[in-house]
């Protein structure tokens, strides 16, 4: 059989535009709609609305303040712990680098349910210890959380960037005889100065999007993206959720033009001639940075040690004796498709009631993470193929669409499915289908990357001689580009595994008393007052992740985690 | 007539760039033929459209008597050797000359016996296990060959498939891929930009610049009687001379040569080329009594380079440096130093002359 390249490159692109349109486009482009038309006019009203109503309208200029100090912070601390891993010879490089990455492993949510255990009402530290009424509800907390959450977002730009230096400038620049502060402020700087910015960018845009560390640390304080969601569920006002999600979109997708053009940037910086070499740091510098790094990878420590252990305790604080209760969840209704029934067949008695029927939230994460990983690394190296490799007309469009979902806020973008698919003849709404399909146009952009960073290293020769040995798009496809890139696709399988798992705010939107999910049920137990269940959720959650990766790495021989990092 | 392969008029445009124009040659059945030309000269686009993975703009590329432009890449039925090797990283060094012939659905035993013959003609039969990069660059570019005949193709290309290696395996690798194609009469279309190479190897060499051939001819004939002094400077090293002709003395900078008068180019401006080995050194007082005076310039040695057999002067005549190279016996016999002065000769029938060209340094 015959298969023309061009006809199957021609199909794959068709398909992948289709659905990006359809699952991206289409909802953002219905809350314009909604934002801007009312019986069919075009109107204002809804922004007048929005901007004359101060509690409303705070919101804005608080998403405003926590996103640029958590900005600020999070992109010096970063820095400077960046270049502690990549431009002085301490100990213990490996082990700071992985603790840097724990946050990503976990829903962004631990962070705040570890900051209200610590500091909150009935905090260890302040109501135990110090006995003081101060919490650390509001900004301060947000600000503090998300610090937390983007410190590996912002350590990866800024560690890519500072190992793609070349080192040699610093050499060239001390045999020269300018001092090491010198050195510093006129060559390590500047030539690092793209990835800086491009890092706090990302953290911006990060904190300014996120949904679970506000929802449960912010009190009172509202932002954007809890706005939306109150606007939205709460009070069932569409119109007015559509309108924040559009004064959302400017920020984001401003962040999201901004980071694209540093990036651009940045690699012209980078020489192909970087040189691993270090000469040894004098002692003084090397036990500077050894306990700089010590203290951010100490704090991310805490906060899972603290979730861990607030899963484990009869009363915090109040009361530590050890117990297993919270495992035991109260009754959190929905139903697992597959694993419901395989419970029900296999277990008898209490046990019955548990795995079947109270973990049934966790069984769906489970099987929807599942597919979510295969069906979107697929989909991704395949976009990524096309992109790189096959530059069908029309590539440009393809990239586009595939890169935009990052500048999409999650909550924006599940209020757009909400508007777009709520209608009786779209049949997967109301499903764990439509869930699987938002996670991964959320999570499009960086999978695409990642395979296109990743076929990028791959020689066009090598395809190019498996045609000249006769050998048709499939089976050069399956032969040799996908044994290829094999270690790529279980990074982006575990990342989008990790995505699925821990996503909260597209997905919030889309759960209902029948499908739920177990990141969704951390917020709503602490809602309900149950944190130390929410703690213990989180910890399964957490067990999962890292016995994915552990998985991973068994099958590739490399860290899921690894891999990302150059794409991010 | 055979299966030669034809190009008629063969042109790519690369928007307003003509980076192969209108080009023709008709390559012989078993016939062993190379491109030749500095980076960007359009090379590797003839090949590349010859193998179907560049799209042709205008004009034909023929085989066998069909025109081929639109014949999908594997179904030409072409073999190719690439640069970078491009053995595939997850197949063995047996898996990888297999590829060609399991695409193919061949009996399994045909692909042994052909695999086994193959691996006989590189002598690597013990390697056949390994992995590629557990081999050494030229092992590898030896996998490379034989995996492209391996389908028995009817041409084989190679895009500078020794560019990549150290310099002395280049030699010895260039002498085996000489002799598989003495062996195998296949025809061989090869691209390189290192002169040596081309005119050691090859029945016939295109020299190519700016997207034209400058000149098709036997290696002995492209370094001999370069037709244009693109060729003579690009294809070995010359010594250039622009001045005004009248009749059989050119007069350039400070000196007026004299021509043999048999030189075809009639134009008066012209350039002047010369070899390093046609020049001759004498000191002062052992020029002979038979030389042309005119052609006898006063220099200086500034530069001496060893090369090996030979010895390079780099001589100041003036304003001009000029390249002479001394047999490395004799250079020691008369024990020339740097500093000397000394008298450069110029036999007028080493002269090549041609039309003088705007912009050429």
């Amino acid at each position: 059989m015959i298969v023309s390249d061009r006809w199957l490159t021609g199909v794959t692109t068709v398909f992948l535009l289709a659905c990006l349109t359809f699952f991206m486009l289409y909802p953002v482009y219905d809350i314009c709609k909604l934002s801007f038309f009312r019986d069919g006019l075009f109107t204002l009203r809804n922004y007048a609305g929005y901007f004359t109503n101060p509690r409303i309208f705070r919101s804005l200029t608080n998403s405003l303040y926590v996103s640029i100090v958590t900005m600020i912070i999070t992109t010096v601390v970063a820095f400077f712990f960046a270049y502690g891993l990549t431009r002085t010879t301490i100990r213990g490089k490996g082990m700071f680098y992985m603790i840097s990455t724990f946050p990503l492993i976990a829903p962004s949510i631990i962070q705040g349910l570890a900051l209200i255990l610590l500091f909150g009402r009935n905090g260890l530290i302040t109501r135990y210890l110090l006995h003081t009424n101060w919490n650390i509800y509001g900004a301060t907390g947000i600000i503090a959380a998300e610090c937390l959450y983007c410190f590996p977002n912002a350590l990866f730009i800024l560690y890519t960037t500072l190992s793609a230096v070349d080192t040699r400038l610093d050499e060239a620049a001390q045999s020269l005889g300018a001092s090491a502060l010198k050195t510093f402020y006129k060559v390590t700087l500047p030539s690092a100065k793209y990835g800086i910015a491009s890092a706090a960018v990302l953290v911006f845009n990060l904190t300014i999007t996120d949904f679970g560390v506000p929802v449960v640390i912010g009190g009172n304080y509202n932002v954007l993206a809890t706005e939306i969601y109150q606007q939205v569920i709460g009070m069932q006002r569409f119109d007015l959720g559509a309108t924040i999600s559009v004064i959302l979109l400017i920020p984001s997708v401003g962040a999201f033009l901004l980071n694209y053009y540093l990036t651009r940037k940045s690699y012209s910086l980078i020489s192909g001639q970087a040189r691993p070499f270090l000469q040894p740091s004098r002692p003084f510098k090397k036990w500077a940075f050894t306990l700089y790094c010590w203290v951010p990878c100490l704090f991310i420590l805490i906060v899972f040690l603290t979730v861990f252990l607030g899963s484990f305790v009869k009363v915090w604080p109040y009361d530590f004796s050890l117990t297993f209760r919270h495992y035991d969840f109260p009754s959190l209704g929905g139903y697992a498709p597959v694993w419901t029934p395989f419970w029900e067949s296999v277990l008898k008695g209490g046990w019955k009631d548990i795995l079947a029927y109270k973990y049934g939230p966790i069984w769906n994460s489970l099987w929807v993470s599942m597919i979510v990983a295969i069906a979107g690394a697929s989909l991704t190296l395949l976009a990524g193929y096309i992109i790189e490799k096959k530059k069908p007309i029309g590539d440009q469009v393809l990239y586009t669409l595939s890169v935009l979902p990052a500048a999409i806020p999650g909550t924006v973008m599940g209020l757009g499915y909400i508007l777009a698919f709520n209608k009786p003849y779209f049949l997967i709404y109301g499903t764990f289908w439509i869930i699987i399909i938002n996670i991964i146009i959320c999570n499009f952009t960086l999978g695409v990357l990642s395979s296109i960073a990743n076929l990028k290293q791959i020689d066009k020769s090598m395809e190019e001689a498996a045609v000249s040995l006769g050998a048709n798009p499939i089976v050069t496809f399956t032969r040799v580009v996908f044994p290829l890139t094999k270690t790529a696709f279980f990074s982006n399988m575990a990342f989008f595994f990790m995505r699925a798992m821990t996503t909260i705010s597209a997905v919030i939107f889309l759960v209902s008393a029948r499908v739920k999910l177990a990141a969704i049920e951390i917020i709503f137990l602490d809602i309900d007052g149950r944190t130390a269940s929410a703690n213990a959720m989180c910890t399964i959650i957490i067990v999962l992740v890292v016995g994915m990766l552990v998985v991973m790495r068994l099958v590739t021989g490399k860290t899921g985690l690894k891999g990302m990092s150059t794409s991010t | 007539m055979g299966r030669n392969v034809r190009l008629e008029n063969l042109t790519k445009r690369f928007g307003t760039l003509n980076a192969v124009d209108h080009v023709n040659l008709e390559i012989e059945e078993g016939e062993f033929i190379c491109f030749l030309g500095p980076s960007g000269c359009g090379k590797t686009t003839v090949l590349r459209m010859i193998t179907g993975f560049e799209t042709v703009t205008e004009g034909k590329v023929i085989f066998d008597g069909k025109v081929i432009n639109d014949l999908i890449p594997q179904k030409r039925e072409f073999g190719i050797v690439f640069q970078s090797y491009a053995l595939f990283p997850n197949m063995t060094v047996e898996e990888n000359i297999a590829f060609g012939l399991k695409v193919r659905k061949m009996p399994q035993k045909v692909i042994a016996e052909r695999v086994d013959q193959m691996l006989d003609l590189i002598g690597l039969r013990d390697w056949r296990k390994l992995y590629p990069p557990q081999l050494s660059g030229g092992q590898q570019q030896r996998v490379a060959l034989v995996r492209a005949l391996a389908p028995n193709p009817q041409v084989l290309l190679l895009d500078e498939p020794l560019s990549a290696l150290d310099a002395k395996i280049r030699v010895r690798l260039r002498a085996e891929v000489k002799r598989l194609q003495q062996e195998l009469k296949k025809t061989m279309i090869y691209v390189t930009h290192d002169q040596e190479e081309a005119l050691s190897i090859a029945d016939r060499v295109v020299v190519m610049e700016k997207g034209r051939f400058q000149q098709v001819g036997k290696p002995i004939d492209i370094y001999k009687c370069p037709t244009s002094s693109f060729v003579a400077d690009f294809v070995g090293t010359s010594n250039f001379f622009e001045g005004d002709r009248i009749d059989n003395r050119v007069k350039a900078a400070a000196w007026e040569f004299k021509i043999a008068p048999s030189a075809p180019c009639l134009s008066r401006k012209v350039s002047l080329a010369i070899r390093p080995e046609k020049t001759e050194v004498f000191r002062p007082g052992e020029v002979p009594r038979d030389v042309e005076p005119s052609n006898l310039i006063p220099g200086k040695i500034e530069v001496v380079t060893f090369l090996g057999a030979a010895v390079r002067l780099v001589v100041r005549m003036g304003e001009e440096e000029v390249i002479s190279d001394v047999i490395e016996k004799e250079f020691e016999q008369r024990q020339l130093k740097q500093g000397e002065e000394i008298f450069l000769y110029f036999p007028p029938e080493a002269f090549l002359v041609y039309p003088a060209e705007e912009g050429r340094g």
